[in-house]
């Protein structure tokens, strides 16, 4: 193949994360887990997992379904995985949130929900994990090269997680339990920062050199960014587990693995400003702007980690912390994604077929950037008012501003649903004869 | 003495796949002097041109159970890309096209659209050609769905795709 095909599932991954995102948001509206609860508290657990796999994790794979193909000009091995591996998933999921709820004593006791509910995620991931890696090892570059690194963060997070499920269990041994007891930062920064963060920075380059009419960055220029992420990521994944494995404290550890990270993250700041200066394209789209606002949050939540760490802060402000990295950096540059993506696909499903055929609209016209706008800067307000509000330990406020942000949020679905519903496009172009109206959950064709 | 690298496009083809990328990729990693020994399941005819535009001549024969072996050997630097003229081509050829659109400076998909939009008004088996600044890989589908051939390339600097499409006959 050398050219890529809509994928039938993206719009379903999407569907599913956002239903999440909702689901998450509506606990910190209503004042489950942290900062209510300690953050290593079975509450808190409930909504972390909402968040980084319901919300940030499914979405990144419904984009990388569709833009894994692109990037290696070779379609996926195991297309047919796509649907299963999300059931899975979710199911996955249902059950460990049910597992933490009954750790939590909010319903009966059933430890095996736990395991369970961790093997059958471990499972649904694993299966995107191989269809995805099989097709990026053909190609290994440039942008594919994070996504590798990426999945194979992946797989580290979810093989701790599998185990911290059986030690919770009681089923893990002496030396599941001592991983329980002290290798869940090592879970957490596998998943944020391995997972998440470098499979953004690798897929960022492409689109966002793509939407800007860009050239793209000389392979050396961008794989340096990535080696010291992969560094720092291996530091903190092998270094840590060694250091528990020899009783030792983990403290020494992360202070490396963090200033690895650091110049890594830094390096990719260059890189973005690199991209953005020789952007031919002078007048930037919502989604271009609103990515620039997340790049600004990274910026912030670097800045704020560097801080807490030099202070001594840290086990006062993590939460903050993580919540700018989430909320802020990841989340932030999915709904701008989103935004691009939902649109573009839905313009190609739609009119593909009879483009150059009959008259059909822009891209730009499937979506209101002036309308849509507003929600994204409510969402962000949000987003900032929160963490303020958490590095000052007001619960209270805290929830208000998860308010704010969850309007922002539901502002948004319902543009992204509007897009896909073609609401505004007018007139004889919205659907010529030919053109396939698009269906809200997966793509037609 | 070249050396080749050997790319069998046999089961990208099987498979209903399109194997010009991986070509292209093969030939994009060649250290300089290598050659390219290229299998397939039939004689890859408009190749041959493209090839010949990056620098390449070849020599080809057919395998006893129908497949075809072409030895792509790198010319040297002074006869590139004269070889339109030269001894690649010949073979079945391209007419030129009738239409030529520069669609670098244009927004995706914008290019995408006037590709098909120009496509739709050729003749059988007339050829447009179209400067893109990425590759265009939403587009290939909509022209295999259509019926249209195609091949393209990106120059060897890197900065241009060139896409040459024709209305199937």
């Amino acid at each position: 193949m050398i050219g890529a095909k809509i994928s039938r599932w993206t719009m379903s991954y999407f569907a599913a994360a956002l239903g999440w995102l909702l689901v998450a948001l509506a606990m910190l509206v209503g004042g489950l887990g942290y900062p209510a609860a300690e953050l290593g508290a079975p509450d808190t657990l409930v909504v972390v997992h909402a968040v980084c796999i319901g919300w940030l994790s499914l979405s990144v794979c419904g984009a990388l379904f569709q833009f894994v193909p692109v990037l290696v000009a070779r379609p996926l091995p195991f297309d047919k995985w796509a649907l299963p591996a999300l059931f899975l998933i979710n199911v996955g999921l249902v059950c460990l949130i049910l597992g933490f709820l009954s750790l939590a004593g909010r319903i009966a006791p059933a430890v095996w929900l736990l395991p369970a509910g961790s093997v059958v995620l471990g499972a649904g991931l694993a299966m995107v994990a191989l269809d995805l890696g099989l097709t990026l090892v053909s190609q290994p570059k440039g942008s594919a090269l994070f996504v590798i690194a990426g999945l194979g963060a992946l797989c580290a997070t979810v093989a701790l997680g599998v185990a911290f499920a059986f030690a919770l269990a009681g089923s893990a041994g002496a030396y599941g339990d001592a991983l329980l007891a002290a290798a869940i930062p090592i879970h957490a920064i596998a998943g944020l920062g391995g997972w998440l963060t470098l499979t953004a920075m690798g897929v960022s380059y492409r689109l966002l050199a793509m939407f800007m009419l860009s050239a793209d960055l000389g392979e050396r220029q961008s794989t340096s960014a990535l080696k010291f992420g992969a560094l720092a990521l291996s530091v903190a994944v092998v270094g840590g587990l060694f250091a528990i494995g020899l009783e030792a404290g983990l403290g020494a550890v992360l202070i490396v693995a963090a200033v690895l990270g650091v110049i890594s993250l830094a390096l990719y700041g260059r890189d973005i400003a690199t991209i953005y200066r020789s952007r031919k394209r002078r007048q930037l789209e919502l989604n271009m702007r609103m990515a620039t606002v997340s790049f600004a949050n990274l910026a912030a939540t670097v800045t704020l980690g560097t801080v807490i760490i030099v202070s001594g802060k840290v086990g006062v402000h993590v939460g903050a912390f993580a919540f700018l990295a989430v909320f802020g950096w990841l989340s932030g540059l999915i709904f701008a994604k989103l935004y691009k993506i939902v649109a573009f696909l839905t313009w190609l499903e739609t009119y593909g077929p009879v483009m150059g055929r009959a008259p059909t609209p822009r891209v730009q016209d499937l979506a209101v950037e002036r309308r849509s706008e507003k929600w994204f800067i409510i969402y962000f307000l949000g987003v900032w008012a929160a963490t303020i509000m958490l590095m000052m330990g007001e619960g209270q406020a805290f929830r208000g501003a998860a308010a704010v942000m969850a309007v922002g949020s539901i502002g948004i679905i319902h543009e992204l649903v509007r897009v896909r519903r073609l609401s505004d496009v007018a007139g004889s172009r919205r659907l010529p004869a030919g053109a396939i109206a698009p269906s809200l959950l997966f793509a037609r064709n | 003495m070249t050396a080749y690298i050997d790319v069998d496009v046999r089961p990208i083809l099987r498979a209903g796949g399109e194997p010009f990328s991986i070509i292209m990729d093969a030939v994009d990693r060649l250290a300089p002097g290598q050659g390219v020994r290229l299998i397939a399941s039939f004689r890859p005819v408009p190749l041959l041109s493209v090839m010949a535009r990056k620098g390449f001549a070849h020599t080809d024969r057919p395998l006893d159970d129908g497949d075809w072996e072409v030895l792509f050997s790198p010319l040297a630097a002074e006869d590139a890309g004269q070889e339109d003229a030269g001894a690649g081509l010949a073979f079945e050829q391209w007419p030129d096209p009738v239409v030529t659109l520069d669609n670098r400076e244009l927004d995706p998909p914008e290019p995408m659209v006037r590709i098909l939009a120009a496509a739709e008004e050729l003749g059988p088996g007339e050829t447009l050609s179209a400067l893109l600044g990425r590759e265009p890989v939403f587009l290939f589908p909509e022209l295999e769905k259509r019926g249209f051939r195609w091949l393209g390339g990106f120059t060897p600097d890197g900065s241009t795709y060139e896409l040459s499409v024709r209305a199937p006959l």
